[in-house]
């Protein structure tokens, strides 16, 4: 524990950060043993701890360097000096780093130097008293908290705070951190403000007080609330199950602009850190974590079940299979000596970066560590596995490398949460239109996520698409592309196309004229029961049609000018949906028996009905023409289809994504499909056949066009009409 | 003006620079501490000033544990970061190694 406490690389420019120091605030574990005693005063009263087999204690020098007491100066007072903080706690000066840090008093001497370090405190901060005099700000200002959270934050998620490039519109408001992670003051929870703990979201990966997760006020609390004068956009434009699904960040963070972690390695005994990759071009990628580089992150359902954007820090590293089953990470030191046996047969082009990855090198590395290995007392068998991209790799009897799925908590990848970085709305994804998310190209279908930095067979970062990962089949992005590229586009050019051919038809044939005025409607076409049963399917089709329309092409305009908010008009289309169903249930009872063919339809369809040619010609047909029955039956399937699929997608958020993928895009075809066909169907029904139409009105027909239009029905209506005559006489 | 109006308005602007002051009071930054004396780990003064127990450095346990609750403050999650919840078998509860434990004692 002592050596953790200031540990680390020591460079005499630059001081680096400390293992523990660097990011813990003193008290707790750097304060107290694992028994609860301070470090300094128990090696006092027993000095013989130096030398016993005990972490906390072995070879420490806590009774010279004190302890590392929790230093409110740290984060409560504006302009302390994290570096020398950082240099005192590397040179052992443990109860001094926070004099020297916080600039009350200069010190010179260091315990790592065998020295007694001498404190001179700065006499202008002090009153005549001897009381000192300090600017201390509470809450803590932001600078603070970066100290610590601006080195460990950039690295797992490429955070960073008061950072124009990688901006934050909550930061460039003026908020702190504190503003969104107060000190929890909540009765139900028992925590006061005085314990400080600090309100927290639900971060993936980091085991810190999880019961605490989800303290802090979610985006949608101030976003809907209007706290602290958040604004509340109404999300209009969005697709509500866009709005459940995804997690605010998705959309609002869509980039990040300095370099987080793409992973670290720890085959050479230190942790070598690789800043994200730029895949478009390796050479180039960036140098360290926090250089400026644009990259966009991976995507994964996190606890609360929406996908949101993380970074995934994947880890390369050594473990040993226990006997009791367990893969015990190996520590730096027993990698280091393993590596260093085998540095020179390797020849990495850079030592610190050997980047394993053929099975020759990987078993070099695995068989110098089962000899290096031999005789530690922490292990009871000796069984080293190299542990990357999802697999791990270990000898077998013979002594040679077995590659295998990595199925052990150390294969499971986990990403860091992205939630700060938040970019304006004006260039969250969807500002622009669905493409900025389903276009051919958009990062969130196709981008590319590395999925082992140095994979087989050259060492080149392997990679997997982005919807991949998050659970979208290719053939379901595919299919979406065929949704987005070229039904949406298209759908509109085939329903102008009918449009045109049905004008050049009525141009080119004209009207069927009957003379339907000279003649007085009396012969009963369409009893009420039918003509109901027609208009209740007309005007629910109409319906969907326009809320589909809506739907398909996100007219949001439309959607608000006519329904107000996107859940009113996916009700509307969901109940019209089920009348027509309903409907459609019905003609099928009433229609059926006469849509079914008959050998006159033959000639009918040969004829073409009379509808091509230029000229009128007598064509037989029953009570419904072989073209009605045609659209019948094509309706029938239409609906069918169209039906099962809709009543699916009311269901959608419970269906998997593959499965609702294809359902609606199924519906949204055949509903194309659809709609065309009835906009044929409504011109035969009114200018290409002048009078038809009212029949929907009365449900009655003229002799003159009974006979013209439905020669076969009318012939069977005069014979029964002549057999109930002597009746009646 | 009519006079019977005038105490109405004296109260109206005696309300308004209450209001005034309230809001004023409320949007100022706090100041944490007022001035205080350092002290030593052993509780002593250091008064730079006379030069009792000057070559000391600071104490946090003892100069802000002075009024504030210290050991209460140190329960927070920042300076226990899982130390308060490691044991030696950890690694049996878990059922994973001890270097995997909770916080930041192990794992990220």
């Amino acid at each position: 524990m002592f050596e953790w406490v200031g540990g680390g690389p020591t460079d005499p420019k630059q001081i680096g950060t400390p293992f523990c120091g660097g990011c813990h605030p003193g008290g707790g574990g750097l304060e107290f043993d694992r028994d609860g005693k301070r470090y300094d005063q128990r090696l006092k009263a027993e000095p013989s701890l130096a030398q016993a087999f005990d972490g906390d204690y072995f070879k420490s020098r806590w009774d010279k360097s004190g302890v590392v007491e929790a230093d409110c100066l740290l984060c409560h007072l504006p302009g302390y000096n994290f570096p020398e903080r950082n240099k005192q706690l590397k040179m052992y000066n443990f109860k001094w780093a926070s004099t020297a840090a916080s600039g009350i008093g200069q010190v010179s001497g260091f315990v790592k130097d065998n020295q007694e370090p001498v404190v001179r405190y700065n006499k202008r901060l002090f009153n005549d008293d001897g009381k000192i005099v300090l600017e201390l700000a509470y809450p803590p200002p932001s600078e603070n908290c970066n100290f610590c959270h601006g080195i460990s934050d950039s690295k797992k998620r490429g955070f960073s705070w008061n950072d124009r490039r990688n901006h934050d519109v909550h930061n460039a408001r003026g908020m702190s951190c504190a503003d969104c992670h107060p000190a929890i003051d909540n009765p139900a929870l028992k925590i006061t403000k005085i314990q400080h703990q600090f309100a927290k979201g639900d971060e993936n990966v980091s085991s810190v007080r999880d019961d605490l997760d989800n303290t802090i006020m979610t985006c949608r609390d101030c976003h809907s609330q209007g706290y602290m004068g958040a604004p509340r956009p109404a999300h209009l434009g969005v697709r509500p199950n866009h709005l459940q699904k995804l997690a605010c960040e998705t959309c609002h963070i869509p980039t990040l602009h300095i370099a987080g972690g793409e992973g670290f390695d720890v085959t050479t005994g230190a942790m070598v850190n690789y800043p994200v990759f730029n895949l478009q071009d390796l050479k180039n990628s960036p140098k360290r974590i926090g250089d400026y580089f644009d990259w966009h992150p991976r995507y994964q359902r996190i606890k609360r079940g929406q996908l949101a954007p993380v970074n995934a820090l994947l880890a390369v590293f050594f473990t040993n299979l226990d006997k009791d089953g367990i893969h015990y990470p190996l520590f730096g030191r027993e990698n280091k000596k393993a590596y260093d046996k085998i540095k020179d047969k390797l020849q990495p082009k850079n030592p610190m970066k050997p980047e394993l990855h053929t099975p020759e090198q990987i078993k070099l590395m695995l068989t110098a560590l089962s000899e290096t290995l031999q005789g530690n007392k922490r292990f009871q068998q000796i069984k080293p596995y190299y542990h990357k991209g999802g697999k791990h790799y270990h000898l077998n009897e013979k002594g040679e490398v077995v590659v295998e799925d990595d199925h052990t908590y150390a294969g499971h990848v986990e990403g860091f949460n992205i939630n700060h970085n938040v970019a304006p709305a004006a260039l969250a994804l969807g500002a622009n239109g669905c493409g900025d998310c389903h276009s051919s190209e958009a990062h969130m279908f196709k981008g590319q996520i590395v999925t082992d930095m140095f994979g087989p067979p050259d060492g080149k970062p392997l990679t997997i698409s982005s919807g991949r990962l998050f659970g979208c089949q290719p053939w379901v992005f595919y299919l979406n592309q065929f949704h987005q590229l070229y039904l949406s586009p298209y759908a509109n050019i085939l329903m102008l196309l009918v449009v045109f051919g049905l004008v050049l038809h009525y141009t080119g044939q004209g009207p069927k004229v009957a003379d339907y005025y000279k003649s007085p409607p009396e012969i009963v076409w369409f009893p009420l029961s039918e003509r109901w049963t027609h208009l209740f399917r007309m005007v629910s089709f109409l319906i969907l049609a326009f809320t589909g329309y809506i739907f398909f092409f996100n007219n949001i305009t439309l959607l608000r000018l006519s329904f107000g908010t996107p859940q009113t008009a996916v009700v509307v289309h969901w109940v019209a949906g089920l009348i027509f169903i309903a409907a459609s249930i019905a003609s099928v009872a009433l229609w059926g028996k006469y849509a079914r063919f008959a050998p006159y339809d033959k000639e009918w369809l040969a004829k073409k009905g009379g509808y091509i040619g230029g000229q009128e010609v007598k064509v037989p047909a029953g009570r419904l023409n072989a073209g009605q029955k045609i659209f019948f039956w094509l309706t029938g399937i239409l609906t069918l289809i169209t039906g099962v699929t809709g009543v699916l997608l009311i269901f959608k958020e419970s269906l998997p994504l593959s499965l609702s993928c294809l359902t609606s895009t199924i519906h949204g075809f055949f509903a194309v499909i659809f709609v065309a066909s009835v906009i044929a169907h409504a011109y035969l029904g009114t200018i290409a056949n002048p009078g038809t139409w009212q029949v929907l009105v009365h449900g009655k027909v003229s002799r003159n066009w009974a006979k013209k239009h439905h020669s076969e029905w009318y012939k069977e209506y005069e014979q029964q009409e002549q057999a109930q005559k002597p009746a009646q006489e | 003006m009519e006079r019977q109006h005038v105490p109405r308005l004296a109260a109206l602007l005696l309300l308004g620079l209450g209001l005034l002051l309230l809001v004023s009071v409320a949007m100022a930054r706090e100041r944490a501490c007022i001035p205080f004396h350092l002290k030593t780990e052993d509780g002593k003064i250091i008064n730079p000033l006379t030069g009792e127990n000057a070559d000391q450095p600071y104490s946090p346990r003892q100069t802000c544990g002075a009024c504030h609750n210290y050991d209460e403050i140190t329960k927070g999650y920042h300076f226990q970061q899982g130390w308060d919840r490691i044991s030696d078998d950890f690694g049996k509860k878990m059922n994973k190694p001890w270097v995997l434990s909770d916080g930041m004692l192990g794992k990220f």
